[in-house]
């Protein structure tokens, strides 16, 4: 027996490359003949574009929207109610609607002399007043970011099931809130970056990028550059993470494809980190208003909530406009026996980048809303909140459980995973040091969240297929391959952008076949090898990917047994496969003597030989459709300090269930990662702008991505509730450590100010935030 | 353009560089050397970070031309040091790694940590890493790692 | 985020240095350790015609002690003065100001002549210097001059070096015995700029006690009625506390050092006043 696959604690086999610094980014690939790709960006947030001149001398570097006619703009569809369109030119035609915004590429030897070049580049604007905040842009008075629309508002959704009515008539209390969370931005620590290069033996544009999405890309580039998609294709290599922000095609991509076409040069353009925050994709910016009715001890009865997002002034492709507000609605009343909801959703255009989903999509902010109002709940009717949310809980007696908004959750014991995280955290004790006042003068919280996270989700009937959008994930691909010298050889449509999957995949394979993990090569983020596949986002990949590469090695196994048996003059029925090695009642065959005898001796092979050969491509799809479900209870304990604002998280917990573990080391890396980057969100991240739309974090000085101080360690546990509908159980755990933090760090800042009589509702609780509340509680 | 020698992984080059050209963009664009990685090029993310004579310094934020005569250590040239092959294995055992960007940057500063600050508890871990931006891994599996490294360096000298 | 581009110059002396930076056309800046000038120069905020690199200038980099005090030469890196390889005679507050520079990889290779020259409004050691009562030895084409460090920085970004200008070295007066200190950075994460930063100097033989203030958006500032009433302390006190408070929130409104309507801030400011304060008193 094998025991490094499934289960196995093994470090990763991406490791030494990255250890030894031979990884290859993006950036690091060079083609002789290259040249750079520099943008030149509008420096106003919504204005007229008049004219666009080139320096002199360098007309033949520059290009603008007027010379792109034969290109066509990004343009994302969804079947949500008034869904428009806001097609997301390439590079800004007629108008620009954000600052920051590409308005022409200029390229040239050295990227250096591209920014030269992009900076000499003459613009006429004529300024417009800006829509900033999404609930200006709904006023009638608001300015339009597109001129031929009658408003703002560019997709609404409205949501309704279970008896409200008669929940607010049997309900002793309504709790009523208004949440709100910030701008911000992924934050991958390689930016975005496309190298585009005209393969003239081949026919074929090859385009590097550090992207999450091969196919989709491969399908989207040939779209809109109006290619067969056979003259396309993207590498995908190693790319320094993502987070959900390179899902979208973007216009600098394109105009980089176009660019390199024209000139028949090899074109790279390395987005910067002040692009990056001046004017990539943002997310997470949703206003949330909740009325929960409860009955006396706190039990939901019903939710009533409408959740505004503000877009940015263009719809991404594939996932438009819309698909935030959808999830945020769609998930409201989280891991909750609610009976009955009514959402409505609005999705506003804004003087902005574009919104994107970022890891958890709109469920960290689902879970702030829930998650806080839990608590508020809880102080109403003057109970704990921890008792208050076993209560509310789905019990394990009713998996699976059909949510209110039609989430099938497959399984799990959510009140025993909570139980441990309360266990973990104490907060009796915090109580009992809550009767004493700090000898330093701050304030103690505690703070829970419980969440279940959506994983590997397809086209069940209440996601993708369901919102008509471009790109609805089904059937996952895998190419199963054994090598001539007995290794395996597995290519994926998935993209592994730090999440280990070379490993992780490699181990199911180990499971199936007991080849070991060093001997089986997995391949992703290439068109050309990869049969096809959306990509990696969704927490995913594992799930779909791996149950692809299973099933390979499951139809494997009976060719093997075939060729085995006859090499082994004996009966395929009394042959088994495992241990990398097929045996027989008298003895064994090794793989790699199976496949010598495939490869370089068919003369040894019978003639009932699968001819198929020795590799499947085949598929996995699970058996729902609506992805299998994990769950996460956090806990945190915070001090918050009443004359600085400044809040510091003393303890923190995670019970974290994501079914079988492929590699525990790995669950627990993904999940500590995006606990991280919860803390970003709950207390540092905001990406802010003036009320001219001009962005004001544009550099690390201004925006705060947590560094190692300010992620403390944690207590860890886990619990392992495999899903019926998986391979092997296993649920996806990409999103999850995102999810929870901005919820139980919330309730813990507010429990600490509760004697202040003030609560915090938005995101993220920064020092001033926190300052003003109090001043607000002192003023009432 | 303007001569620079710089002894790059006890190699010295010459070449004559733009005054403007980084020392990040020497290494990778004319040493081919791009395990340095540049991520926010303005000093604060510690992704371009070398050993310059020894120590740490941000690569992106310094002149070729002004590191002209200086010894340079990247993450390619570390063959035969034990130390930071004991860094890299207790990075591989505690999952210090996710996308690897920041990768070669922390291990500079964690080779700093390890062999300046011998005494250094979690606190100071942290409280020293605190220049250099992982978005991955949370930085538990980092501070796990050097934590490790100094024991077993400890143990084992 | 590549430069604009410029031309380059290595001076091997402080004359050469000084006669590079005279006879150039345009903007020519000198670069030290370029921690500072660096980010400007790659986000193009800063787009000299002409760098004149002042690192091989060996003069810059000395140090001399006397019974009065120690000497810092200009191109000393924080790191240096972290680590204790230059004498301290502030009995531990320049290593400590020096530690929560930036990040190790920036203090060792910025300077503290550089930092200083930068006149970022929240740079570390412009308030401690002033609290020190530091000066600046400054050398120009006219000849060399010295400036108190409370009278270096005019404006954010700005000081009072005429064209052509280099910050020397630092003078730092030497504490008596029985001084003590106070110094609080408040800031996101350790290593940033500064949200504010107080520096509370107490050296009652020398009759000497300051208060000194930086944030992001004013020059840094001296507070003299806080200097008073921590001068004037016995011990600390809540009541003290408040006096310091009430005192800093008054000088912080008279040198318009936050904006009046900022609550936050001015809040912000004078609690870290107080806070330096309670550590210099508490030693």
């Amino acid at each position: 027996m094998n025991d490094r696959g499934v289960g196995a604690s093994i470090p990763r086999k991406e490791d030494d490359r990255f250890l030894m610094g031979t990884g290859e980014f993006t950036p690091d690939v060079r083609i002789a003949g290259m040249w750079h790709a520099a943008f030149n960006r509008a420096p106003i947030a919504h204005g007229r574009l008049l004219s666009v001149k080139a320096p002199k001398g360098a007309e033949g570097q520059v290009f603008s929207s007027a010379d792109m006619a034969d290109i066509k703009p990004i343009r994302s569809t969804a079947s949500f109610p008034g869904f428009k369109g806001a097609d997301f030119p390439v590079l800004a035609r007629d108008k620009v609607r954000y600052a920051g915004e590409q308005v022409a590429i200029a390229v040239a030897p050295t990227r250096a002399e591209a920014e030269d070049i992009a900076d000499a580049i003459e613009v006429e604007y004529e300024a417009l007043p800006a829509v900033v905040d999404m609930n200006d842009g709904r006023e009638p008075s608001a300015a339009l970011v597109h001129d031929h629309w009658a408003d703002n508002v560019c997709c609404e959704t409205e949501f309704a099931n279970g008896a409200l009515e008669a929940a607010k008539e049997a309900a002793v209390h309504t709790v009523h809130r208004r949440f709100r969370m910030a701008r911000q931005t992924p934050f991958p620590m390689e930016g975005r970056g496309t190298l585009a290069h005209y393969d003239s033996r081949l026919d074929e544009l090859v385009v590097w990028m550090s992207h999450q999405l091969p196919h989709p890309m491969q399908r989207g580039i040939a779209h809109f550059l109006d290619l067969e998609i056979n003259r396309v294709r993207v590498i995908c290599p190693d790319v320094g993470g993502g987070f959900g922000l390179k899902t979208h095609l973007d216009g600098e991509t394109m105009a980089v494809c176009w660019t390199s076409l024209r000139l028949g040069r090899p074109i790279k353009w390395v987005q910067d980190r002040l692009e990056h925050l001046i004017c990539d994709a943002d997310c997470r910016n949703h206003q949330y208003t909740m009325t929960a009715y409860t009955d006396e001890i706190g039990k939901i009865l019903g939710m009533e909530v409408e959740c505004v997002v503000d877009a940015g002034a263009y719809s991404p492709w594939p996932w438009p406009i819309g698909v935030e507000a959808a999830t945020g609605v769609g998930n409201l009343q989280g891991p909750y026996t609610v009976d009955a909801l009514k959402g409505r959703s609005v999705t506003v255009c804004t003087n902005k980048p574009p919104s994107q989903p970022f890891r958890g999509v709109a469920r960290p902010g689902a879970c702030f809303t829930d998650e806080l109002t839990m608590d508020a709940i809880a102080r109403t009717v003057g109970r704990e909140p921890w008792e208050v949310r076993l209560d509310n809980l789905v019990p394990p007696e009713a998996m699976p459980y059909d949510t209110v908004t039609r989430k099938h959750l497959d399984s799990g014991d959510y009140p025993e995973a909570f139980r441990r995280c309360v266990a973990a955290i104490d907060p009796e004790a915090v109580r009992e040091r809550q009767r004493t006042p700090e000898p330093d003068g701050r304030l103690i919280g505690v703070g829970f969240a419980c969440f279940y996270e959506q994983t590997a989700y397809g086209t069940g009937p209440f996601g993708y297929s369901a919102w008509g959008i471009e790109l609805v994930p089904g059937m996952e691909m895998a190419t199963v391959k054994l090598t001539p010298d007995g290794g395996l050889w597995a290519s994926v449509g998935i993209q592994c952008h730090g999440q280990g999957l070379e490993t992780t995949l490699a181990q199911v394979a180990t499971s199936e076949l007991g080849i070991d993990p060093d001997r089986i090569a997995i391949r992703h983020g290439d068109t050309a090898t990869a049969y096809a596949g959306t990509g990696t986002y969704a927490s995913r990949s594992i799930v779909v990917a791996g149950g692809a590469v299973a099933q390979g090695c499951r139809e494997l196994k009976p060719r093997l047994a075939r060729i085995g048996a006859h090499l082994l003059q004996c009966d395929e029925a009394e042959v088994a496969v495992e241990n990398a090695e097929v045996r027989g009642p008298g003895g064994s065959v090794s793989f790699a003597e199976i496949a010598e005898a495939f490869y370089h001796h068919p003369e040894n092979l019978p003639d009932d030989t699968d001819r198929g050969g020795l590799t499947v491509t085949t598929g996995y799809n699970d058996k729902v459709h609506g992805g299998v479900f994990g769950f996460g209870a956090h806990g945190a304990v915070v001090a918050v300090d009443p004359e600085t604002g400044q809040v510091e998280i003393l303890d923190y917990a995670i019970v974290d269930d994501c079914g079988t573990r492929v590699n525990p080391l790995v669950v627990k890396g993904q999940v500590i990662g995006g606990y991280a980057q919860g803390i970003g969100n709950a207390l540092y991240e905001e990406s802010d702008y003036d009320e001219n739309g001009q962005p004001l974090s544009v550099t690390l000085a201004d925006y705060h991505v947590p560094a190692a101080p300010m992620v403390p360690d944690i207590k860890y546990d886990y619990m392992e509730s495999p899903s019926p509908y998986s391979t092997m159980g296993i649920k996806g755990v990409g999103e999850s450590g995102a999810i929870g933090p901005v919820g139980a760090i919330g309730n813990a800042v507010n429990d600490a100010l509760k004697g202040l009589g003030v609560e915090i509702a938005e995101t993220p609780i920064t020092p001033r935030r926190v300052f003003d509340a109090i001043e607000r509680g002192r003023a009432s | 353009m303007t001569s620079t020698t710089i002894t790059v992984n006890g190699r010295a080059v010459t070449a004559d560089v733009e005054p403007r050209l980084s020392l990040a963009d020497f290494l990778r664009e004319h040493e081919g050397l791009t395990g340095t990685h540049t991520a926010c090029e303005h000093g604060v993310c510690g992704a371009c970070t070398i050993m310059l004579d020894g120590r740490p310094a941000r690569s992106c934020i310094t002149l070729a031309v002004a590191a002209h005569g200086t010894d340079v250590r990247t993450v390619e040239g570390w063959d035969g040091d034990g130390t930071m092959a004991t860094i890299r294995d207790c990075f591989r055992k505690a999952h210090a790694v996710q996308c690897g960007y920041c990768t070669p940057g922390m291990l500079a500063t964690a080779y700093d940590i390890v062999t300046r600050l011998p005494g250094a508890d979690r606190d100071r871990i942290r409280l020293e890493l605190s220049g250099n931006l992982c978005r991955c891994t949370g930085y538990i599996g980092i501070v796990d790692a050097i934590e490790t490294a100094i024991a077993e360096i400890e143990g084992g000298s | 985020m590549k430069p604009a581009p410029f031309d380059y110059a290595r001076a091997e002396s402080l004359d050469e240095a000084v006669r590079l930076l005279a006879a150039a056309d345009g903007d020519a800046r000198p670069l030290a350790g370029g921690q500072s000038l660096g980010p400007m120069l790659n986000l193009r905020i800063a787009r000299p015609t002409l760098l004149v690199d002042l690192s091989p200038v060996a003069e810059l980099r000395e140090v001399s002690e006397d019974e009065d005090g120690v000497t810092i030469g200009a191109s000393v890196v924080h790191s240096a003065i972290e680590d204790g390889e230059v004498p301290d005679p502030t009995a531990g507050l320049m290593r400590r100001a020096a530690s929560g520079i930036a990040y190790r990889a920036v203090r060792n290779r910025g300077t503290v002549g550089g930092s200083l020259a930068h006149a970022d409004p929240a740079g570390d050691w412009a308030p401690v210097m002033m609290a020190l009562g530091a000066s600046l030895g400054i050398r120009g084409p006219e000849g060399g001059r010295s400036v108190e460090a409370d009278a270096f920085i005019a404006d954010p970004l700005t000081t009072v070096l005429e064209p052509g200008e280099i910050v020397e070295a630092i003078r730092v007066p030497r504490l008596s015995s029985g001084a003590s200190w106070g110094h609080c950075k408040l800031c996101v994460k350790p290593g940033d700029f500064a949200e504010s930063l107080a520096v509370v100097v107490i050296d009652p033989d020398r009759d000497h006690c300051r208060v000194a203030l930086a944030g992001p958006t004013h020059a840094p500032i001296l507070l003299e009625e806080v200097a008073g009433t921590v001068a004037d302390a016995n011990g600390w006190s809540d009541a003290l506390a408040g006096e310091i408070k009430d005192a800093a929130g008054r000088g912080i409104a008279a040198a318009g050092f936050a904006d009046t309507g900022d609550r936050y801030a001015i809040n912000v400011h004078s609690t870290v006043t107080v806070r330096a304060a309670r550590e210099a008193l508490s030693r």
